[in-house]
């Protein structure tokens, strides 16, 4: 187990810059989860900490010693691919057991350790098959299964999970967690998947583009996105996004949008010259008589919540409420706005006011 | 329902032409083997004698002495061209300035044809005009003379078959290296291996395939090797390159000795078989029963 820190980490491919000088701390025995869109350079970064990608510029640290120079195989780190990149040519036993062999430890060490963490992931009955004869759950947990008995200083993983049908997804979103909580490795866990992100780490760096744009833990991205990019990216169903200015109004401030609908804002707003985005998540919206009027476009009931796609004014405004909605599209409803949870970012730059 | 007969009628030409020009001549050359046939012998006529043409094949000494050689070229031909070639593959796999061009131009033995391979060479080495013993005189004070020395003309027919055919192994090897993931090499290094345990772990199992197909293929060839080293030695000298196909040929043509060449085609045909099936069972077979459990 170790920390590691990322350091003003460039990486270029010729004269391609891909990350722009990305600074991560990660404790010892933290479960860190690096999100962000497609392309933004999660992958380039994680394998630059595993030593798959030259590092351009900056460092990266693994338990207090540089490694910028140091080969994968020296520094002591697991690693799942998204496509688990088994050995065909090798049994599970033989997969799993395969670091080991190659440190040179003797056949029945290799034999207790494998068969330990077979138990743990519920392989025991696969150990003779090729990879070829297992089911992609089962080929996932065998790659986790060749990471662990490793018991390396840091487990990295490129979205281990993406090639997962959805209900297998979320088991394995637990075991690896209950995993995480067990061995207490420090680990990196690459995703595009935001609710991946919130329900497993204890830190989340949200990347763009080659960028961080914030690292937090979960409920504090979630209560406090530095940013429209961030406030946009966290939270299901997405944010809602009004363009307008703060205005003073009888003594008191309001947002005025860009169409003329004035929407409530925390108590304290100061008003402002410079236009804004007012931001307000959808589960903060409520349906509650006395509400601002509201046209429904589309209702999207899933059962335990229900989605309402509705407009004020000519500002499209989406909130998801927990009771049913006996309305329908067309109809006008009261939406209520939390007021005080109601983000404002400066609409120039976009960062959180 | 695809009816049955249009699927023959398609196939038709392709087994016409198999059976006129390699079923008929097979049973042709089998039925041969079990006769006593010499045209411009003593006894010219076409007679019917059982086994006997195998029976001698077991007492000819020049006969073993040839499949010896054979053996022999065949082994260190093949083993070279596979060690050599598996390295050329690794290499064209890497990025260095004039990489296309060099690896077009190495593949251009293939498309010479033997005899000409065999007729160049000869020109290269023969003494006192060949460039080859001009150089390792000038240079190393050696004289290479291949009508007279065996060794030397043994180990020429066997650099001549690697110049020729080692292209073929890179290709092959390289069209195999190429087409494999790259996620378990990564994924070892991580584990961490080292270039050998990679290449010993991971690359050899991986490209196996292929390699044995190569080694198939390759060794077949090796084993009727006759027009390169033909032009070359001539067999020579002595019988010291006279491989089994010369040898055939010698009986065949200069000695109008058909019955017996046709058992020793025979044989010959079984041997390659034989070796070809002891390898298979030794490399391939044993690996899929693993896998098949
Ligand atoms: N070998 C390469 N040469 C040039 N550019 C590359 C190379 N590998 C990656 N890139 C670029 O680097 C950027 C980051 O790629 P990376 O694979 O890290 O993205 P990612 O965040 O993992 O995306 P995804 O979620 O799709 O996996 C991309 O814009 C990609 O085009
Ligand atoms: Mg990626």
């Amino acid at each position: 187990m170790a920390q590691v820190a990322v350091r003003n980490v460039v990486k270029k491919y010729g004269s391609l810059q891909v990350i722009h000088g990305v600074n991560i701390d990660i404790a010892d025995g933290e479960f860190v989860v690096l999100v962000g869109p497609s392309g933004c350079g999660k992958s380039t970064l994680l394998r630059m900490i595993a030593g798959l990608e030259r590092i351009s510029g900056g460092e990266v640290d693994i338990g207090g010693r540089v490694v910028n120079d140091v080969l994968p195989k020296d520094r002591d780190i697991a690693m799942v691919f998204q496509n688990y990149a088994l050995y065909p040519h090798k049994t599970v036993a033989e997969n799993m057991g395969f670091p080991l062999k190659l440190k040179g430890r003797p056949k029945d060490e290799i034999a207790a350790k494998v068969k330990k963490a077979a138990e743990i992931l519920a392989l025991e009955k696969l150990l003779d098959r090729y990879p070829k004869q297992l089911s992609g759950g089962q080929r996932q947990r065998v790659a986790m299964g060749r990471a662990i008995v490793r018991d390396p200083q840091v487990f990295l993983f490129d979205e281990p999970l993406s090639n997962l049908d959805a209900k297998l997804r979320v088991t394995m979103r637990v075991e690896i967690k209950e995993l995480h909580q067990r061995l207490k490795t420090t680990t990196v866990y690459v995703t595009h998947d935001q609710i991946e992100a919130m329900t497993m780490a204890d830190k989340i760096v949200v990347m763009r583009d080659g960028h961080v744009e914030q690292i937090g833990a979960p409920l504090d991205l979630y209560d406090r996105p530095a940013n429209t990019f961030v406030a946009g990216f966290i939270g299901s169903p997405a944010m809602n996004f009004v363009l307008g200015r703060l205005e003073g109004r009888d003594g008191e401030t309001v947002f005025v949008s860009d169409h003329g609908t004035v929407l409530p804002v925390p108590a304290g707003t100061a008003p402002r010259p410079e236009p804004v985005v007012y931001g307000i998540r959808p589960e903060h919206i409520d349906v509650r008589p006395g509400g601002i009027a509201a046209t429904i476009s589309v209702l999207e009931p899933t059962g335990s919540e229900t989605q309402i796609f509705a407009r004020i004014g000519e500002d499209p405004l989406n909130a998801a409420v927990r009771d049913r909605v006996a309305s329908r599209p067309g109809e006008t409803i009261p939406l209520s706005i939390d007021s005080q949870r109601v983000h404002l970012f400066d609409r120039q730059s976009g960062k959180r006011i | 329902m695809r009816s049955n007969t249009v699927g023959w009628l398609m196939l038709a030409p392709t087994i016409a032409i198999l059976a006129v020009f390699g079923i008929a001549p097979f049973i042709y050359v089998l039925y041969v083997a079990f006769h006593h046939w010499n045209p411009f012998g003593a006894d010219p006529l076409m007679t019917y004698n059982g086994a006997n043409n195998f029976r001698r094949l077991v007492f000819d000494r020049e006969f073993l002495l040839s499949i010896a050689v054979t053996i022999k070229f065949a082994f260190f031909a093949v083993v070279s061209e596979i060690i050599l070639g598996y390295l050329l593959a690794q290499l064209f796999m890497r990025e260095f300035p004039g990489r296309g061009l060099f690896r077009t131009v190495h593949t251009l033995p293939l498309i010479v044809a033997p005899i000409v391979v065999g007729s160049v060479w000869r020109l290269m080495t023969t003494p006192s005009i060949g460039i080859i013993p001009y150089l390792l005189k000038t240079w190393f004070g050696y004289d290479l003379n291949i009508g007279r020395d065996a060794g030397a003309a043994f180990l020429l027919t066997v650099i001549m078959d690697i110049w020729h055919w080692t292209p073929l192994v890179t290709l092959t090897l390289l069209a195999a290296l190429l087409s494999l993931p790259k996620e378990p090499f990564e994924q070892a290094q991580i584990d961490g291996a080292n270039r050998w345990q990679i290449f010993w772990h991971i690359t050899l199992p991986m490209i196996r395939p292929a390699i044995l197909a190569t080694v198939f293929i390759r060794l077949m060839d090796a084993l009727r090797t006759v027009d390169e080293v033909w032009m070359l030695t001539s067999g020579g000298p002595g019988a010291a390159t006279r491989y089994v196909g010369l040898h055939i040929w010698k009986i065949v043509f200069p000695k109008t000795d058909y019955g017996y060449g046709a058992a020793i085609s025979v044989i010959v045909l079984y041997l390659t078989l034989v070796m070809c099936w002891l390898l298979y069972v030794a490399l391939v077979a044993p690996r899929q029963k693993k896998e098949a459990e």
